[in-house]
């Protein structure tokens, strides 16, 4: 068992070496070059070149590539002497165009990104698990068609149309919410609930239609299972033989699922942030990507990668404890 | 049988008729108007005495004893009338049925892979019947199922009752269905082509568990097989299915000696014979 996981792990490592490698090579060869656009509108040659070597962009592909690595792990030096700039491990590089180290950016705005994640989670686990629970046990029914309905709307409609319809009807035309604002749970904690609201409702509501979907499939699979019949021909009541036998079938690939998704919020909601207005790492994102901050773009491309090879090692692990017949192979 | 259960055993009176099912029908609605699975199906079963059934696929055997336990798939009714011990089953609401599953009736599948939960452990499996019935304490349950696991011959029952089902070969994991329906001490087994998943050596040691397990308990059986030559070995009395309807019923020596029905003449006849080797297959409709 720990062989195995020290396996993953050093996967994992492997695997975000590579993302690293190619995250790395694309921006060096297909970027326009940053010390011309750090450089500004009086620029002479010398002076971009001076950049360029403060920088570090004269020396070949793969001392950049040591470089940026190793300051991950150590640390960096802009430059030399006065204007050097220090940029402290983990360094993920330079933002030349904000003046500050990409890691700071990043974990500045992570706070917004988890609560925007963990809310949306619980949330569409919730509605997600419930509806397609409900749907699969009362098939062909009204509740079936209208939790099917519903979900196909939430996977049909892009979630910048429900973020800006929901912002229309809660907050334009009922006033139930006020405008979103950004302040701390601390300041004002209803404020704070109500501003994280929507953002929640809307990831929530794409990804719980995709779940019910999941999940109905799954509980509709395992009721037509052998064991199923075994179960009631001992006499258990229903409500347990869902309960008990169904139930961890039916939810145990979910968690695969989950893992992904949850990592992939975590690094960023980039349409929700941006039309909520939210200061998080995929609103970050946006901005960067809008003003061609390499060294940022390239910082939230490795973190998202990373979450997710993070949470596809931490969903194997759980497997071996969810599902028996993994565990025995795997052992 | 087991000696720590905490009931009191109720040895049933050999030759007293334990299940008597008259004009059972069992109807399944179709797009093309009702069908039925089952048409008017007699015949019991005595205290001890084994019944087999036997028929082709899709005979209504499977139907008939889905109908005993009250299990029918969904859109499935059956009329008619199946009494235990005088009780009728038919009339019971869903909540009075399941007090007769598993602890009246029990029954073992054909396939015991896809019979078992592969998320829980086979001990926690059979001691959820147990529970479901008795009541009392986990551990209580943990020795009854330890107990009924050594009855049905799992060796080193003690720490295979932690097994996964996918631990144990075919032929256990049959036994550990075996071991599951006959905890609860039912008056009435119902297996369902329990052997035919196994092959032929297991099959023997399977069907000389079931009958000694019966020779102890006095259980009543209804042993459901398309194999002729299975219910010679183990049934008292035959019933013969083909198309939901009976095709002939009587004690196992009038069937394999002097079938009446032509059905059952051509069914017997198709059986390969050792002492025929230049034997043909036969037309068997």
């Amino acid at each position: 068992m720990l062989f195995y996981f020290a396996r993953r792990i050093l996967a994992a490592i492997g695997v975000l070496l590579l993302i690293s490698l190619f995250t790395y090579a694309i921006f060096f060869l297909l970027s326009p070059d940053p010390a011309v656009q750090i450089c500004g509108k009086t620029c002479t040659p010398e002076r971009i070149d001076q950049i360029r070597s403060q920088l570090g962009l004269d020396l070949p592909f793969w001392q950049q590539y040591w470089q940026f690595l190793s300051g991950i792990f150590t640390g960096r030096t802009y430059g030399e002497g006065a204007a050097a700039i220090q940029c402290a491990a983990p360094c993920l590089g330079f933002s030349f165009q904000t003046n500050e180290p990409v890691t700071d950016m990043i974990t500045t705005r992570m706070p917004v990104s988890i609560t925007v994640a963990v809310g949306a989670a619980v949330l569409w686990m919730l509605a997600g698990i419930g509806g397609g629970l409900l749907s699969a046990v009362k098939q062909g029914t009204g509740w079936d068609r209208g939790v099917m309905m519903t979900a196909l709307a939430g996977i049909s409609l892009p979630n910048y149309f429900v973020a800006l319809l929901l912002q229309y009807v809660l907050v334009v035309q009922l006033r139930w919410l006020p405008f979103p604002q950004s302040v701390q749970f601390a300041e004002d904690p209803l404020l704070w609930f109500q501003s994280y609201l929507m953002p929640w409702l809307v990831l929530a509501f794409g990804y719980a239609a995709m779940y019910s979907r999941i999940v109905r499939t799954n509980v509709i699979d395992t009721l037509g299972q052998n064991f199923m019949r075994t179960a009631r021909a001992k006499g258990l009541d229903a409500p347990l033989v869902l309960r008990r036998h169904a139930l961890r079938p039916s939810l145990t690939p979910v968690v695969t699922l989950f893992g992904m998704d949850f990592a992939g919020l975590l690094g960023g909601a980039l349409i929700t942030e941006t039309v909520f207005g939210l200061n998080g790492v995929g609103k970050l994102t946006a901005d960067s990507i809008a003003k061609n901050d390499q060294p940022v773009i390239m910082g939230v491309t490795l973190l998202a990668a990373g979450l997710v090879v993070i949470a596809n090692m931490l969903v194997d692990v759980a497997y071996t404890y969810l599902d028996p017949r993994v565990r025995v192979k795997s052992a | 049988m087991s000696i720590t259960s905490p009931r009191t055993i109720s040895i049933p009176v050999p030759g007293a008729t334990l299940l008597e099912v008259e004009h059972l029908t069992v109807t399944f609605p179709t797009s093309a108007g009702p069908v039925e699975v089952v048409q008017d199906a007699s015949f019991r079963v005595e205290a001890g005495d084994t019944l087999g059934i036997v028929g082709e696929s899709g005979s209504g055997k499977s139907m008939t004893s889905l109908a005993i336990m009250g299990l029918l798939p969904r859109g499935g009714t059956a009329t008619g009338s199946i009494r235990l011990n005088g009780h009728e089953l038919l009339a019971r609401s869903d909540r009075e049925m399941r007090r007769v599953r598993g602890d009246k009736v029990a029954m073992v599948f054909q396939d015991p892979l896809s019979s078992l939960n592969p998320y829980y452990t086979v001990g926690r499996q059979i001691e959820e019947a147990y529970r479901a019935h008795n009541g009392g304490s986990r551990k209580n349950a943990r020795n009854v199922t330890i107990e009924a696991l050594e009855r049905v011959r799992i060796a080193d029952a003690s720490r295979r009752v932690d097994h996964y089902p996918h631990q144990f070969s075919g032929g256990m994991r049959q036994r550990i269905m075996i071991a599951m329906a006959l905890c609860l001490e039912p008056d009435l087994l119902i297996a369902d082509e329990p052997t035919t998943a196994l092959d032929v050596t297991v099959q023997a040691q399977i069907l000389e568990l079931l009958a000694e397990l019966q020779r102890e308990t006095g259980t009543g059986m209804i042993f459901i097989t398309h194999d002729l030559a299975v219910v010679s070995q183990v049934a008292d009395d035959v019933l013969v299915m083909k198309d939901g309807r009976q095709v002939e019923r009587g004690t196992a020596e009038q069937i394999f000696s002097r079938p009446q029905a032509q059905y059952t003449r051509a069914l017997l006849a198709a059986l390969p014979r050792i002492d025929d080797p230049f034997d043909r297959l036969k037309g068997t409709s």
